[in-house]
């Protein structure tokens, strides 16, 4: 099948005067992505409904910021489509907000929580105009939602970790972008604050948004999300974590890297 | 007085002075603005070669309109040249860095030195033709300023700041997020090479007033002035633009004052300026820096206070903690307040209690503390030694290494000096399974579960436990069951049996 083939498939424009089941959050379809002779992505197929609130698991290497990266229409994609909200991932700018990895932004920038939240307006803001009021309404409220309104004049390098993790979601629900992609917002914040983030996540599933989030930890993974997307270059598995939880599909892709998750829930004392 | 006012107002006498301290500040400002973005996008090295290819430019820029118009090229040609140079080297540093295992920074290196050379040898070999002296290049020529190079200096920095101001946002995305920057829409791509061109103009105006070898510091030094002082991209561009503006003002009179080179004196002003705010920046100087660390009470410290305070209940006079601790009582008190401040301690009329956070800090404290001292002596170290050891080993408490210790001493009960061991607080809690090794006495659990391979072990799922005590020198654990029969169980069977606590006897401490 080519692209072309692929592309014939896109509803006509007409129909979508009419009454239609809503087109999924993300849609995926033959995806390959490569940096070199060994793909990232090869021949990944997925649909995710929307309002769900999906974790994307997987080993090291198994192409889940690639992954989100070509749903943000930021890399080159060697094959394949990426649909978001039944737009083509090019074409569907500002619909979908994310969240960097912890260790890919410069918290030395000079910026401040404000500036930073912010930026989830600069989409739908003309560049010869200065922010607004509404802009400035919907920033106090993204920080209000994730209880980080009195940090708003802080730099964000002077914030602990979980600070940090959420002014980037406050950022993003400031852009109001129906699909929310966050990059591992777990990695490197203690229990509390764990709990606190996901509770902004599951309050966000709630206003209908889809959230897609990459996560590490496989012993929280079936209680934080109701979709769960195994990767591995492909897609080994995706739905209720039932379905892609089973000892099997993990250690095939895990390749006996699994103790974490054959032990049991306590947490195992010593050797 | 009059004499500061001729010191000011003699050198205006000279026609030079007031035409190089105008172009200076313009320069200067423009520089220093587009030097915020350079240095935080950590392009400082490849500003530097962009100044060193511009010789190429240049000379071939006089020399194609010398050879084809035939007369001598002023402004125009000189930065067209110089654009074309630019590009040139970018596109090879690019090239050399992606096709090859070459990385950026050594590309960098080599293709600048590349075509300065190469600009070197071109200028040399037609210096009838062209007439550019590899000195001024090289060092600049504040006092020579055409009229030509001032109207074109005056061009390209309005061009240039209206380009940063009007496209702010957009620059500061790209900087800062440029995945974000390409989801919304923006170019990111097309956003970097018109900031290399913004580089680029900016460099080839300020290489004629300082010189090839200095315009890089023009560059990036007032930026990191600014960037000392503010948490804002726009005021650091503000504040950067002073910082150039101030440079050239008092460079071009130190140069007057010391009869030297202006280019030299600028960047001596300027370098002297960045000295000054590294010392006496109010949050990022190294005088704040060092104040604030002398300001900060050492963790082994609070560690020591708050387990003295809960080894002897909960309220304590200072007084008594510096007797108890053996320190100062000045130092005991500001680590009292430094306590009070993180919350792990409330004061009521000068005595000090644990609030529940400093309870639980205190009891993992003492937990570690104690543990270590069991192992230290399990492991064989003198008995004088193990206080000192396990005193700079207890700042060791993250959960897991805690765990693992607990485990590999048999869930110790005492440790060597015979005090109690503060009990598993963070596993168990009533409601969570955890192994019943990890019981306290008395504490009453309900089985969940027998982990493989559980052969021997009597008990069923479901049934209720009391723990009962240990026995030969803790390696046994009793236990009650329900009939009342007791039953006894080695280390590694107690580990198999997963259990619930069933009351709040364990005094449930949130971690």
């Amino acid at each position: 099948m080519d692209t072309d083939a692929l592309k014939e498939r896109r509803d006509p424009p007409a129909a979508e005067l009419e009454p239609k089941p809503p087109s999924p959050a993300i849609e995926v379809e033959h995806l390959t992505v490569s940096y070199g002779p060994k793909p990232a992505l090869l021949d990944a197929s997925v649909s995710i409904a929307r309002g769900h609130l999906v974790g994307i698991i997987g080993p090291n290497g198994a192409g889940k910021s690639t992954f989100i990266k070509a749903v943000l229409g930021f890399i080159p994609v060697d094959f394949g489509i990426v649909r978001v909200l039944g737009i083509p991932a090019s074409e569907a700018r500002g619909k979908v907000a994310y969240v960097p990895q912890r260790g890919s932004v410069d918290w030395d920038f000079p910026i401040t929580v404000k500036d930073v939240v912010l930026m989830g307006r600069y989409g739908k803001l003309p560049f010869w105009r200065d922010p607004g009021r509404e802009d400035w309404k919907a920033v106090r409220e993204a920080l209000e939602t994730v209880r980080m309104a009195e940090f708003i004049d802080r730099q964000i390098g002077q914030l602990s970790g979980g600070q940090q993790q959420r002014v980037f979601m406050a950022r993003a629900l400031a852009q109001a972008g129906e699909v929310l992609l966050l990059d591992e917002p777990f990695a490197g914040v203690d229990a509390a604050t764990e709990s606190a983030l996901l509770d902004v996540l599951r309050r966000a599933r709630e206003q209908g948004r889809t959230l897609v989030v990459v996560h590490h930890d496989l012993a929280t993974a079936g209680e934080y999300f109701d979709r769960l997307l195994l990767l591995k270059q492909r897609v080994v598995a995706y739905g209720t974590p039932e379905q892609v939880l089973r000892e099997d599909l993990l250690s095939e892709v895990y390749e006996g890297t699994l103790k974490i998750f054959r032990s049991l829930q306590p947490k195992e004392t010593g050797a | 007085m009059s004499g500061l006012y001729e010191f000011f107002a003699e050198p205006f006498a000279y026609p030079w002075f007031a035409k190089a301290l105008l172009s200076g500040c313009i320069v200067a400002l423009v520089c220093s603005v587009v030097g915020c973005l350079v240095i935080l996008r950590r392009m400082a090295f490849l500003g530097d070669a962009l100044s060193h290819a511009m010789i190429a430019g240049v000379g071939a820029g006089y020399l194609f309109t010398k050879v084809v118009f035939g007369y001598r090229a002023h402004a125009p040609s000189m930065l067209i040249g110089a654009l074309l140079a630019a590009v040139l080297t970018v596109m090879l540093i690019n090239f050399v860095s992606r096709s090859s295992r070459i990385k950026e920074d050594a590309s960098i290196g080599i293709m600048y030195c590349f075509i300065f050379a190469a600009g070197l040898v071109l200028v040399t070999r037609f210096q009838d033709l062209i007439h550019i002296h590899i000195q001024h290049f090289l060092v600049g020529d504040v006092l020579s300023v055409a009229d030509d190079d001032l109207k074109l200096v005056a061009y390209v920095a309005a061009a240039v700041l209206t380009c940063i101001v009007v496209f702010f946002r957009h620059f500061q995305i790209a900087a800062f997020d440029p995945v974000m920057a390409a989801s919304l829409g923006f170019n990111v791509g097309l956003l970097d090479y018109l900031f290399t061109l913004c580089v680029s103009l900016v460099v080839v105006s300020a290489i004629s007033m300082v010189g090839v070898i200095l315009v890089v510091g023009l560059l990036i030094t007032p930026a990191a002035t600014a960037y000392l002082l503010t948490d804002r991209l726009n005021r650091m561009m503000a504040l950067a633009g002073f910082f150039g503006v101030s440079s050239v003002i008092g460079g071009l009179y130190l140069g007057v004052a010391l009869n030297s080179s202006g280019g030299g004196s600028i960047m001596v002003f300027c370098s002297l300026q960045f000295l000054l705010v590294l010392a006496v920046a109010p949050r990022y100087g190294l005088l704040a820096g060092w104040l604030r660390r002398r300001g900060r009470v050492p963790q082994d410290q609070v560690e020591d206070l708050l387990r003295a305070v809960l080894k002897s209940g909960t309220v304590q006079q200072p007084e008594q903690l510096a007797q108890q601790t053996n320190q100062p009582l000045h130092r005991v008190q500001r680590t009292l307040k430094a306590m009070r401040k993180d919350g792990l301690l409330e004061e009521t009329g000068g005595a000090h209690a644990l609030t529940p956070a400093g309870l639980t800090q205190a009891k993992r404290v003492m937990r570690a503390h104690r543990l270590w001292e069991t192992y230290l002596q399990r492991v064989g170290t003198p008995d004088a030694e193990i206080d000192a050891r396990a005193h700079s080993l207890e700042h060791i408490y993250e959960e897991e290494a805690i765990d693992y210790l607990d485990h590999k001493l048999g869930h110790p009960l005492t440790d060597p000096h015979g005090s109690e061991i503060p009990a598993d607080f963070v596993h168990l809690e009533s409601g969570l399974p955890v192994m019943l090794s990890l019981l306290r006495n008395e504490q009453r659990a309900r089985v969940v579960s027998l982990r493989e391979p559980s052969a021997g072990i009597e008990l069923k799922v479901g049934e209720t436990v009391v723990m009962a005590g240990r026995g030969e020198e803790g390696k046994v654990w009793s236990i009650r069951r329900e009939d009342g029969r007791v039953l006894q169980l080695p280390h590694e069977q107690a580990d198999r049996v997963i259990v619930q606590v069933l009351t709040g006897e364990a005094a449930p401490i949130k971690g």
